[in-house]
């Protein structure tokens, strides 16, 4: 039940997230979207079947493909950002 | 259930996957790169999980550090090179 639950949710996050990187303007603000929504939505998403299927059925490397995705989202969001702002790349107002 | 997270997974991969085509800039189309990346390998942990196969899990995870060594990598080429 928790399980669905958490699923739901991070499914949901994993959606806002590609709706934002979809209707905002400008590489900064989609990376923002993008970045803390799939953090959210891939942590949700792998504890959630945790939950679900059960210890047996996923194992430590599931626990590893967390804790690497929380490690390196952050890292390629800024590696994309400041990317874009060495090539001149400059932030819209609104 | 499994049917139906792997539809909902696709779904939300559709986004990227319109940045990636629409793109107006290399960072644009580099951001949509990156979320693909992690949506697939989100995709190969939940088949791995709901049928068992445990080798699955491995493959998501070496797809997991090469799409986040492919996206620095191309960030840093585009960061000096001439687009």
């Amino acid at each position: 039940m928790i399980g669905v639950v958490l699923l739901a949710v991070a499914l949901a996050l994993l959606l806002l997230g590609g709706l934002g990187m979809l209707r905002f303007r400008g590489p900064y603000m989609r990376l923002q979207a993008a970045g803390v929504g799939d953090i959210g939505g891939t942590v949700l998403f792998l504890v959630g079947l945790v939950f679900h299927l059960g210890w047996e059925a996923t194992g430590w490397i599931l626990v590893l493909l967390i804790l690497f995705f929380v490690f390196t989202g952050p890292l390629s969001t800024h590696a994309i950002a400041k990317g874009a702002f060495v090539r001149g790349q400059l932030p819209r107002e609104r | 259930m499994r049917t139906a997270v792997l539809a909902a997974l696709f779904v939300t991969a559709l986004t990227p996957l319109g940045r990636l085509w629409w793109g107006p800039t290399l960072w644009d189309r580099l951001a949509g790169a990156a979320s693909l990346n992690v949506r697939v390998a989100l995709a190969l942990a939940a088949e791995a999980a709901f049928t068992g196969h445990g080798i699955l899990l491995d493959v998501a995870l070496a797809y997991a550090v090469l799409g986040f060594l492919s996206t620095v990598l191309v960030a840093r080429f585009g960061e000096r090179g001439e687009r």
